[in-house]
């Protein structure tokens, strides 16, 4: 199909082709084509077939209110092609086709229409009921849109971006682009968010006079000119709004260029007022074939002539009613197609130079006529014109039939807003009755037309965006006011809803397939509310989120049962236009941190688990029960990075009085060279972490906290502080400070060779803890610990000196052959001596008392309130609550998983860890059980889901299962 | 999404760096003589108020900051003052 070539209005570069697959041809097309676009000026008329009937659909408007022209394009399906510019290389296929969209094999049901009434499936196929799913799976067979394949990888980067702004102004035409002057004229920053590649809105292809010798495409190119020379104007196009929220909180989602960084964004502004003006679109005209291939709507007709270069067709007819149609008719036909006529709805009220022009070139216009049918089956050949009240009729041939019955104001942003919108008689618009909070509305949404009516509009709603801020006073805005009133105002609006015709082939929604008919007949069945007519009927439901149905459905209902009150339209929800989920999803960025260690773990062979926040090493060999990670830590030495512990300072006048709210042992009886292990407590007595506490001074403590609980500590102690007004401080110095733990008889020969200090038993005992320095330099806080328990030293190192310090540890202990060991070398060592790891030995019910931990507790110490004491107190004596013991299963062989459960005929707790011990020789473990069950002795039963109902037996048996004394931790 | 809070240090931020800390309840019992079904009360009954209501906050990903504040939780928006001191 030729181009109309060098317009200043066309949006395609004819110098540059673009290729794109389709029905195994490749076609050209150009950039800044549209997909749709480019397949309509390869002579592809019929893009998809309907979603019930198997009508053929095509073209009809270029914003993507239907779901015509949705397509599968590169594998994804629903792909509103007028929305998306052509890429090179693009595959597009046809949706809802069997056979070929020019010759589907389903088209035959369009004639079946009579076995399907509104709201069938409802009422037939469920009866018996085994019918259902057999019906089920053949209609979704037969009707639909696009399918996807599960396996379907979406491809393409998604991001998010998050934004505030003084005014936000939805909609880049002349009335949004003057809004946007104004205020920003004033220094304020300003976004336009614009759902078109670019800037203009409908003055961008019409020819119109804005004034003498100056096109209104011309004024909306000497307007966007200055919106983006704007510096504090940020202009997103290719973005549109799908939200509103309180606080005047906007999101939308944006389409990156080819070389943007993204393939689509998320988009959130949160902006102190908005401006929205989204214009009009066209309200359809209903009358029987509405939809067939060669109607579209007068908007679509214009810009594919004058944005995309394209004549829509070769002689047509113009069903419309308002000037704009009038206007088009004109333009196009002098660019060169044939007009056969315009029928006009409207009697009178036209605009009497388009009259002349159009009288001028001897175009027929019939006033008060309407477009009745349009004929043949898969592409207009034919229009059937009639009056008004359908009693005059005439024939014209054609291939092409531009209708549109009036505008609609685009209220999707205000009515998400919260705004009540009501219908105006005068306009036929619903406009709002109150807007919102620093919301302002401006332009052809607002019921004017007139060029500077819409830029005057503009400029108010820019003032009166900024005095909502307080950057302007109010008599900025009188004024503009006042010199807006003297404008044209409102227009008036045709209200015709459907031409005179039965509707049983007269789509009110194309995407659903609805006609007049059904609406009909679920208004006779009863349904008197747009809201139930169009969820019985599923007008208004697909794709195009009610772009076509939206204003005319509450409109024929109201003429339909005659109602005395005004028309109400349905509701509107976000996302207002579809949008990707994966924009939703975002980036996903895969976050963990790593200790100061990680690249000498992962030399020295660490496999490593996301764990929590972390990065962590969990073996150091292939073989995952670690075995020899294990006995090199009984019988020699190892070394572990324990860095990811919580670490923190807390220090201050009242920070004694802190500790005894948070920990429930009693802080009061530190003392400074020693080390207190201790527990916290939620409210409910159930444990939430524990660790260590030093006394490093007056007033000054260090405490270690559980990995995965390190970043909700100080928000727990400050919540539970939160009344009293205490003066103290938290420093987190998890990330700080890095931890080596080095355990092994050998631990002592290997420290003793890099620390200055005596670390012999006598001077530095279990459960002590001293500071002395590596080498004169490096600050070392060491304590004896005995997690894994033998004889262990815990070094916490300044992270930019921990590489130095393991290094050093590492050559000291070569002579013993030192070696890593890993997060499950110590979770088997520490079980071997029944030391619990919380959120493994517990879960969010279990307290202090069911881990045997009671001991901890000072019950003493009620002045200090203590998080926990309360409900601790009550638990002693509940006899329903699981505890913590020791098993050995009788199978040495074979442990049970970790979350095994304990049962009989019912569920009697569960194994928390169990492992084969090398050490023993036996399969050990920890697990909580109804209390009837702990005695030593008793017997258990494990149920495992590969089991084979054969269950694994066990015996409570006491703990530790090695070094009961704990000899070896204190060598 | 939409809420805005007033971190007494960081001023007016964004809803998604703060953590909800529940209604203020006024400070923790004094454990003497209290019964169990008080203590539960305490810890575990909110009033649910449809309305204006002073509640706790945690400014997570800013000064780490708990402070109390007015919400209404029917427009969800945070409010200078309680209802019917206006």
């Amino acid at each position: 199909m030729k181009r109309l070539r060098q317009f200043p209005t066309l949006h395609i570069d004819t110098n540059e082709t673009r290729s794109l697959k389709y029905r195994g041809k490749s076609l050209q097309g150009f950039a800044g084509d549209t997909v749709a676009t480019a397949l309509y000026a390869n002579g592809i008329r019929i893009f998809s077939r309907s979603l019930k009937y198997h009508r053929p659909r095509g073209l009809y408007n270029l914003d993507g209110e239907s779901s015509n022209t949705c397509m599968e394009v590169d594998g994804v399906p629903n792909v509103r092609t007028e929305n998306t510019l052509l890429k090179d290389g693009m595959v597009v296929k046809a949706q809802n086709v069997k056979g070929s969209v020019d010759h589907d094999l389903m088209a035959f049901i369009d004639k079946l229409d009579w076995l399907m009434p509104a709201g069938f499936y409802y009422k037939t196929m469920h009866k018996p009921a085994a019918v259902w799913p057999v019906a089920m799976k053949a209609i979704r067979k037969a009707a639909g849109v696009g399918t996807i394949s599960a396996d379907y990888k979406v491809k393409g980067r998604y991001d998010e971006i998050f934004l505030t702004a003084d005014v936000c102004v939805i909609g880049g035409g002349a009335a949004g682009m003057m809004a946007a002057l104004t205020a920003a004229e004033s220094g304020v920053r300003v976004i336009v968010l614009e759902s078109r590649p670019h800037l203009g809105g409908c003055w961008d292809y019409r020819t119109g006079a804005y004034k003498e010798n100056k096109p209104l495409f011309a004024r909306a190119r000497e307007l966007a000119g200055q919106v983006e020379n704007t510096s504090n104007i940020r202009v997103f196009k290719q973005t549109s709004m799908v939200g509103a929220y309180n606080n005047n909180l906007i999101t939308a989602f944006q389409v990156g260029k080819s070389n943007d960084a993204f393939t689509e964004r998320y988009v959130e502004i949160r902006s102190k007022s908005v401006v929205v003006a989204t214009g009009c679109i066209e309200r359809p005209l209903i009358f029987e074939n509405n939809e067939r291939p060669g109607v579209m709507q007068v908007a679509c007709a214009h810009r594919l002539a004058r944005s995309y270069g394209l004549l829509p067709g070769e002689a047509a007819v113009f069903s419309i009613g308002h000037d704009l149609g009038l206007e088009a008719a004109l333009d196009l036909f002098d660019l060169g197609l044939k007009i056969r006529c315009v029928a006009d709805i409207r009697e009178d009220g036209h605009d009497a130079g388009l009259l002349a022009a159009l009288a001028e070139r001897k175009i027929p216009v019939l006033k008060g006529w309407v477009a009745a049918k349009a004929h043949g089956c898969k592409q207009v050949t034919k229009v059937t014109l009639a009056t008004l009240d359908g009693t005059v009729k005439r024939h014209i041939p054609c291939d092409l039939l531009v209708a549109s019955a009036g505008h609609t104001p685009v209220n999707g942003p205000l009515i998400l807003a919260q705004t009540n919108i009501a219908y105006d008689n005068h306009s036929g618009f619903f406009l709002p009755k109150k807007l919102p909070e620093k919301m302002f509305s401006a332009g052809w949404m607002t019921g004017r037309s007139h060029p500077q009516a819409i830029e005057a509009s503009g400029q108010v709603a820019g003032l009166k965006a900024l005095a909502a801020i307080g950057v302007t006073d109010k008599t900025a805005v009188f004024a503009a006011e006042k010199e807006a009133a003297a404008l044209p105002g409102i227009d008036r609006g045709c209200k015709l809803v459907t031409a005179p015709v039965k509707g049983r082939k007269s789509f009110i929604c194309f995407d659903e397939d609805t006609t007049i008919k059904n609406i009909k007949q679920a208004i006779d069945m009863g349904f008197d509310v747009p809201e139930l007519i169009k969820r019985f009927t599923s007008a208004g439901t697909g794709p195009g989120q009610g772009g076509i149905p939206g204003h005319n459905l509450p409109l024929f209902v109201s003429k339909y049962t005659a109602s005395a009150s005004k028309p109400m339209p349905t509701a509107v929800r976000p996302p207002l236009v579809p949008t990707l989920l994966a924009t939703y999803a975002g980036a996903h960025h895969h976050m963990f941190k790593r200790t100061p260690l990680h690249a000498s773990q992962k030399k020295g062979g660490g496999i490593f688990r996301n764990i929590g926040v972390w990065q962590r090493a969990r073996y150091f060999s292939s073989d995952f029960d670690c075995k020899d990670e294990i006995l090199n830590v009984r019988n020699n030495v190892g070394l572990l990075d324990s860095s990811t512990l919580g670490k923190f300072r807390i220090f201050g006048p009242d920070a004694l009085k802190a500790l005894q709210r948070l920990y429930v042992s009693d802080m009061s009886k530190l003392k400074q060279g020693r080390i207190k292990y201790s527990a916290m407590c939620n409210d409910d007595g159930c444990v939430i972490d524990d660790g260590i506490v030093i006394k490093r001074g007056d007033n000054d403590y260090y405490v270690t906290t559980s990995s995965g609980r390190a970043g909700n500590t100080v928000e727990w102690f400050r919540y539970h502080t939160r009344y009293d007004g205490w003066q103290y401080h938290m420093v987190n110095l998890t990330d700080a400070m890095g931890v080596i733990n080095i355990s092994g008889p050998n631990a002592r020969k290997v420290l003793k060779k890099i620390a200055d200090a005596d670390i012999s038993n006598n001077a530095f005992p279990f459960a002590g803890y001293r500071e002395f320095t590596v080498k004169n330099t490096i600050p070392v806080r060491a304590m004896r610990l005995g997690f894994v328990g033998e004889l262990s030293f815990e070094l916490h190192v300044p992270s930019s000196y921990m590489q130095s310090v393991w290094d050093m540890l590492m050559a000291a202990g070569a002579e013993f052959n030192i070696k890593n060991f890993g997060l499950e070398a110590q979770n088997v060592l520490r079980m071997e001596k029944g030391h619990i790891i919380l959120g493994q030995e517990s879960e969010q019910r279990t307290n202090l008392l069911d881990l045997g931990l009671g001991f901890l507790w000072d019950r003493k110490k009620t002045a200090a309130k203590t998080v926990g004491a309360v409900a601790l107190r009550q638990a002693e004596n509940d006899p329903g609550r699981f505890k913590l013991v020791g098993i050995r299963m009788q199978d040495d062989a074979r442990a049970p998983r970790d979350g095994a459960l304990i049962v009989d005929t019912h569920v009697r707790g569960y194994v928390a860890t169990a492992r084969k011990s090398f050490t023993t020789g036996e399969a050990v473990g920890m697990a909580l059980v109804e209390s009837q069950l702990s005695k030593p002795g008793s017997r258990l039963e494990i149920y495992e889901d590969e089991c084979n109902e054969i269950r694994l037996q066990a015996r409570v048996v006491p703990m530790p299962f090695y070094d009961p004394d704990g000899q070896r931790m204190k060598m | 999404m939409a809420l805005t809070l007033t971190c007494p240090i960081c001023g007016k931020r964004n809803g998604y760096e703060f953590r909800y800390g529940g209604e203020d309840k006024g400070s923790r019992p004094d454990e003497k003589g209290l019964s169990p079904a008080d203590w539960c009360d305490y810890v575990h009954m909110n009033t649910c108020t449809a309305g204006v209501q002073k509640e706790w906050w945690f400014h997570r990903d800013g000064c780490g900051a708990w402070f109390s504040t007015y919400r209404n939780t029917l427009s969800n928006l945070e409010v200078d003052r309680p209802e019917d001191s206006t």
